[in-house]
């Protein structure tokens, strides 16, 4: 026979793909590769991107045919990892031992399943151990995988794990799998609309899932932590003082307040500074969210808002409450105006502690925002501006006059905010209210600094150099099509070509050095994190060679 | 060929404005790009703040104290709760028209002007169902209100027959014990001018509250009856000067400004005349006092209480301590922040 050429289709790595990974899983994001691709093309696709090594210990690959196979398959993966007397009958995975889970952080470990044997693994008596040998696994791959499969696995995860998983895919069979996950991630681009009209988010190409997770995802739950907790304890603060109040009126719900300032307070004194620094508050910037991932690590391990911190912040609110009756009280049970005649009345006090309580919960939010745009400046100073000319134009003669039954405030501004005396009760209460906050947070940052508060620091240090690092801002890419290949480190099957099995169609990995960057066109990975997780799916590199032998 | 081209070259600048519509905007504001100040709390800002802040408090604490300090105070209770008191025999609910008489000496010159409040304890003006039980649109003048009294009145809204003017249960509860003060020279007592001009916030005696346009007033009250526990109408609470009576007279209006705490005083009269101008001069004094208002029953108490007034109002201790308190505070935490930082944060290098 004369060998007459070779033709070889591939299907190329985006741009940016091993980078990715790598990044993400510092971020402690488990990936998860499942592919309709075959065993070998998927594990080329593994090494390709570096999520399959030659320095792990082991890669584990199922394919049995039938249940009790894969069974034993996936059992005997599961005593190798953990060791032998670690494994009860049950299969599950005793927690008990930190030392079974620091064998498995310093040792790594792959699984690889076939689409054939992952249909009897998720079957219920086994899914338990599929699952225990996956997640203990720092990769896993799953090849010849139907649409149906991937979302079945998504499932598996969403079902028995407390974590967040992510889908990411780009063809119409990834569909199922991005609308099971949590979240899901549709990638415009060769392969038509249909993951982008199912998902969540889209984007162009699989690189902008880094920016998306590490900058406006951590962001995202960044603002949303700090608005809950600011917002819980401006509230407790203003509705508590009617608690301390209650002791002293004969517990007849008398309002501290004016009626028209428990309608505004929410509305219009404090919505606008807290809608700001929901939307724009950032603690560190873009470039240094995506060169330190392992600022992601808080959201996932839910540090920012959790019951802890909830209850920090409902009693920071009650302190505040606390210290806005009874400063003002303390003050108000003998005071006089300068010329001598009484304001220790029901509306004076009204109106000193309303403007004691918003003075307090703007300095608080003034304190709180890390990341002052032109916007936040505008409306924590405009909100206190609109409250005094509220207060002024509601405490005025002018309405009185056209609505007496509805303002019976009358004259209580002007003949209250002009004793120095108030002014005082006004300082006081907010250093006090304020400085106790400013001293822990202070001292916290200084003596137990988490990574966010260094990186800020080093952020703060490196804009006061000078902006001396040039902005990476890659161009945009055209096209998608480039001449470049996707290599791995495994031997060739160069033998099982020879052996004469596969006369047609073969797959071939050639072997290259690791240093080039690998291109294909159209990942789609699979995302598992450990807390969350993202499945995508993606189109391995096919790289098929024809030979024709001619005889 | 070249329509081709043409054509081709067509379809590549449609899809790239197709694709071009899809991008979003590369705006500073969208892309999150905004200038921005980022302030750091470091060691350099908040400790020197906290010695600031500290000093300020306490130089502001000490003035207040001072200030306090100088001003002179003196109460006297007048209930009538213990047997040997004068107004003992007036605290006896079937007594009317008691008149009592404080006899009290004043050691050195109390310094003018000099204002003179009556103080009421454990009378809870803050009571949301008293302190709604008014009609603020009778009280400006509204004559329709005083046919129909806002239901908010009630129960001191109507005697059953009529309605009651001024409607509620702050005015029915008005203060109506009197005081003549009294200064023995050469072994006469000589009566203490007190002014009752002004004493009412202005925006209260100008523009809250209002008489009816009619003259003479008594006509506005027609078919009206005056509040139960009045001894006169409104229209008669002074009779000698017609800019204090009715609504707009001044004690009325003291009275109507309810107090936010059970403990309160209000004011009175001033003694700012005369030879009085510069103060009460030592001596022996008495206070007569026309005693109709029962407290006893809910275990009020009532007093009288002369003082005078500086830059800051009365005297007020709790202002100046808290001051001191706090300023002292924050520089203690100051240094004990000062002393941590330097501790840890020394031997550690960045």
């Amino acid at each position: 026979m004369k060998l007459l050429g070779a033709t070889a289709i591939e299907d190329k790595l985006q741009e940016g793909v091993p980078e990715t990974i790598a990044c993400l899983n510092l971020a402690d994001i488990k990936i998860w590769v499942l592919t309709g691709d075959k065993l070998e093309t998927a594990m080329n696709i593994g090494y390709s991107c570096n999520m399959l090594r030659d320095d792990m210990n082991e890669v584990f690959v199922i394919s049995g045919h039938a249940p009790p196979e894969v069974q034993q398959q996936l059992r005997s993966a599961k005593e190798r990892i953990l060791g032998r007397s670690r494994v009860s009958s049950g299969g599950e995975v005793e927690k008990a031992d930190d030392s079974v889970f620091q064998e498995t952080i310093i040792a790594e470990y792959a699984l690889v399943i076939n689409g054939h044997s992952l249909a009897h693994a998720l079957e219920p008596q086994l899914e338990h151990v599929l699952l225990d040998v996956a997640c203990l696994c720092k990769t896993v791959i799953c090849c010849r995988v139907t649409p149906m499969q991937k979302a079945q696995v998504v499932e598996l995860v969403k079902r028995y794990k407390r974590a967040v998983t992510l889908a990411i895919g780009d063809g119409a069979n990834d569909v199922s799998m991005i609308r099971t996950a949590h979240i899901g991630v549709g990638i415009s681009g060769q392969e038509g609309m249909q993951a982008v009209l199912a998902s969540d988010y889209s984007f162009a190409q699989f690189r902008y899932l880094r920016r998306l997770l590490l900058v406006h995802g951590r962001w995202s739950y960044y603002r949303m932590c700090h608005f809950l907790c600011y917002f819980f304890y401006k509230n407790f603060g203003f509705t508590l003082v009617h608690f301390w109040y209650g002791f002293f009126c004969g517990f007849s719900a008398q309002t501290v307040y004016d009626q028209w300032f428990i309608a505004f307070f929410n509305i219009v004194y404090t919505s606008l500074p807290v809608l700001a620094m929901g939307i724009f508050d950032q603690d560190v910037n873009d470039q240094n969210s995506l060169r330190y991932p392992s600022l992601y690590k808080p959201g996932q391990q839910n540090l920012l808002f959790n019951k802890r911190q909830f209850f920090l912040c409902t009693l920071q609110g009650m302190g505040t409450s606390f210290l806005l009756f009874f400063i003002p009280y303390g003050a108000f049970s003998v005071m006089v105006k300068e010329d001598g005649s009484h304001f220790t009345d029901q509306q004076a006090f009204a109106v000193t502690i309303a403007t004691s309580l918003v003075i307090v919960v703007s300095v608080q939010i003034g304190l709180d925002t890390h990341h002052w745009t032109a916007v936040n400046h505008f409306f924590i100073w405009g909100s206190l501006a609109a409250y005094f000319a509220i207060l002024f134009a509601m405490q005025s003669d002018g309405i009185f006059r056209i609505f007496p039954s509805n303002f019976p405030f009358i004259g209580t501004a002007s003949n209250s905010l002009s004793e120095t005396s108030v002014w005082l009760v006004i300082l006081l209460t907010t250093v006090v209210c304020l400085v106790p906050g400013l001293a822990v947070s202070f001292l916290r940052a200084e003596l137990f600094p988490t990574l966010t508060d260094k990186v800020r620091c080093l952020q703060q240090s490196r804009m006061r150099r000078g902006p001396r690092e040039q902005n990476l801002k890659r161009g945009r890419r055209t096209s998608s099509r480039r001449s470049a290949y996707a290599f791995s480190h495994q031997q060739g099957f160069g033998e099982l070509i020879t052996s004469g099995r596969n006369m047609r169609m073969s797959t071939v990995s050639s072997v290259c050095s690791p240093g080039r960057a690998a291109h294909s066109s159209t990942w789609l990975e699979n995302i598992l994190k450990r807390k969350n997780e993202v499945s995508s799916y993606d189109q391995s590199v096919k790289i098929q060679v024809f030979l024709y032998i001619v005889t | 060929m070249g329509k081709e081209g043409g054509c081709g070259q067509n379809k590549t600048m449609v899809k790239q404005e197709q694709e071009l519509a899809n991008r979003p905007d590369n705006t500073a504001f969208t892309q999150q790009r905004l200038p921005a100040w980022q302030p750091m709390l470091s060691a350099g800002i908040v400790i020197p703040g906290f010695v600031i802040i500290g000093l300020a408090f306490i130089g502001i604490g000490v003035a207040l104290f001072i200030t306090s300090k100088n001003i002179q105070v003196m109460e006297m209770d007048y209930t009538g709760f213990e047997p040997d008191s004068d107004c003992f025999k007036c605290s006896n609910p079937e007594e009317k028209n008691c008149v009592c008489q404080l006899d009290f000496n004043i050691s050195s010159r109390f310094e003018g002007p000099v204002f003179f409040y009556y103080g009421l304890s454990n009378y809870f003006q803050n009571y949301r169902r008293y302190g709604v039980s008014k009609d603020d649109a009778q009280l400006s003048g509204d004559l329709d209100n005083f046919k129909s009294p806002s239901d908010t009145c009630s129960p001191y809204d109507t005697d059953g027959i009529k309605p009651i003017v001024p409607c509620g249960s702050i005015a029915n509860s008005m203060f109506n014990d009197t005081f003549l003060l009294y200064r023995e020279v050469n072994g006469t007592n000589e009566l203490v001018p007190l002014d009752g001009k002004g004493i009412a916030w202005w925006t209260d005696y100008n523009v809250k509250y209002r008489n009816p346009n009619v003259t003479p007033l008594k006509e506005a009250f027609e078919g009206t009856v005056k509040p139960l526990f009045w001894p006169r109408p409104a229209y008669e609470l002074d009779t000698s000067d017609p800019n204090n009576n009715g609504f707009i007279n001044q004690d009325f209006l003291v009275w109507m400004r309810r107090a936010a705490l059970p403990d309160f005083r209000k004011l009175y009269r001033r003694i700012a005349q005369g030879d009085y101008a510069r103060g009460l001069p030592a001596g022996n004094y008495s206070l007569k006092i026309a005693y109709n208002y029962p407290v006893l029953s809910f275990q009020g108490r009532k007093k009288v209480v002369f003082s005078n007034v500086s830059w800051m109002g009365g005297r007020n201790d709790f202002l100046g301590i808290a001051y001191l308190v706090i300023g002292s505070m924050c520089v203690f935490m100051s240094i004990v922040m000062l002393i941590v930082y330097a501790k840890f944060k020394f031997p550690e290098e960045d």
